[in-house]
């Protein structure tokens, strides 16, 4: 799948203006970022409302295939600089983890 | 919490409630140490053994209605989960010191956040009352006292907009400052 079609079906602000295909094996949902990085895998879906640079450097260990923000936090700067770097795509919803979770489930993501 | 600047808010906020005339702030990043201590000291009501026995238990509440919010607790959880601790210290009529301690490079550790801010909420809330707030990293440090701000600024007052704007460029300065040496 696109990053954009992602951003299409979730109806999702992408921060990042990279076109990318991206695997999705599975989704996750966390906040504290030391169970992120002993539960989520490779080429998940990671929801999330962290926003600190630290998320990237868990992405890029985990090869995660994209960041969803939720419930409309602001993305630090740096952080946005980082996923241009590791060419990472990060989106924002105003939704929360659970209402997109759900529209992830429905679009047979399991 | 997001940020630890949020703990600190929220915990400068009790020291208002106690009817403080001074509360002191000390953030100590150390980086040759991977530590980051932060210290809330005011001279308020302070707090009776029993509720400071209590005051980091979310379940505990006096009679009446909880005296204080979560906020000690959540800071306790924080520190702990990066290492750390969180110390209490009270006496009825001196004050209360509020000391965590963070591992600085464990993962869980939340980011500063925005300490300009943080400073100016505090001091929109301030009713004779005055804040210093320290910013120490290894070995420079940073201070700003509202005491200070007072005298030289004579009749104008410090919630002025173009004070308040001035002191948000000041501190962001000054903090900058200390992370490039």
């Amino acid at each position: 799948m696109k990053n954009f079609e992602l951003a299409k079906k979730l109806d999702l602000e992408s921060l990042l203006e990279i076109d990318k295909d991206i695997k999705v094996e599975g989704v996750y949902v966390g906040d504290l970022l030391s169970v992120v990085m002993s539960k989520a895998k490779a080429d998940y879906i990671w929801i999330t409302i962290q926003t600190h640079i630290n998320v990237m450097a868990v992405a890029e260990l985990l090869d995660i295939s994209c960041i969803i923000v939720v419930e409309n936090m602001e993305v630090e700067a740096d952080t946005l600089q980082k996923a241009r770097e590791l060419g990472i795509p990060i989106f924002k919803s105003r939704e929360s983890a659970y209402q997109v979770a759900c529209k992830l489930n429905n679009m047979g993501i399991k | 919490m997001k940020e630890l600047s949020m703990h600190i808010l929220d915990i400068a906020m009790n020291s208002v409630k106690a009817e403080a005339k001074l509360i002191e702030i000390t953030v100590e990043d150390s980086i040759k140490n991977n530590s980051i201590k932060i210290t809330i000291k005011d001279d308020g009501k302070g707090m009776s053994k029993e509720i400071l026995e209590n005051v980091a238990n979310p379940f505990y509440t006096t009679r009446t209605t909880r005296k204080v919010g979560l906020g000690l607790s959540m800071l306790k959880e924080a520190s702990e989960r990066c290492n750390g601790y969180l110390k209490i210290n009270s006496q009825l009529g001196v004050g209360t010191i509020v000391e965590s301690f963070f591992e600085r490079n464990n993962i869980d550790r939340a980011p500063l956040g925005n300490i300009a801010d943080t400073i100016l909420v505090i001091v929109n809330s301030l009713k004779n009352c005055n804040l210093i707030y320290n910013h120490v990293v290894d070995d420079n440090s940073f201070t700003i006292s509202t005491q200070q701000l007072k005298e030289i600024l004579g009749e104008v007052v410090i919630s002025d907009s173009n004070v308040v704007m001035w002191i948000k460029e000041y501190v962001n300065e000054n903090i900058n400052d200390l992370y490039k040496n």
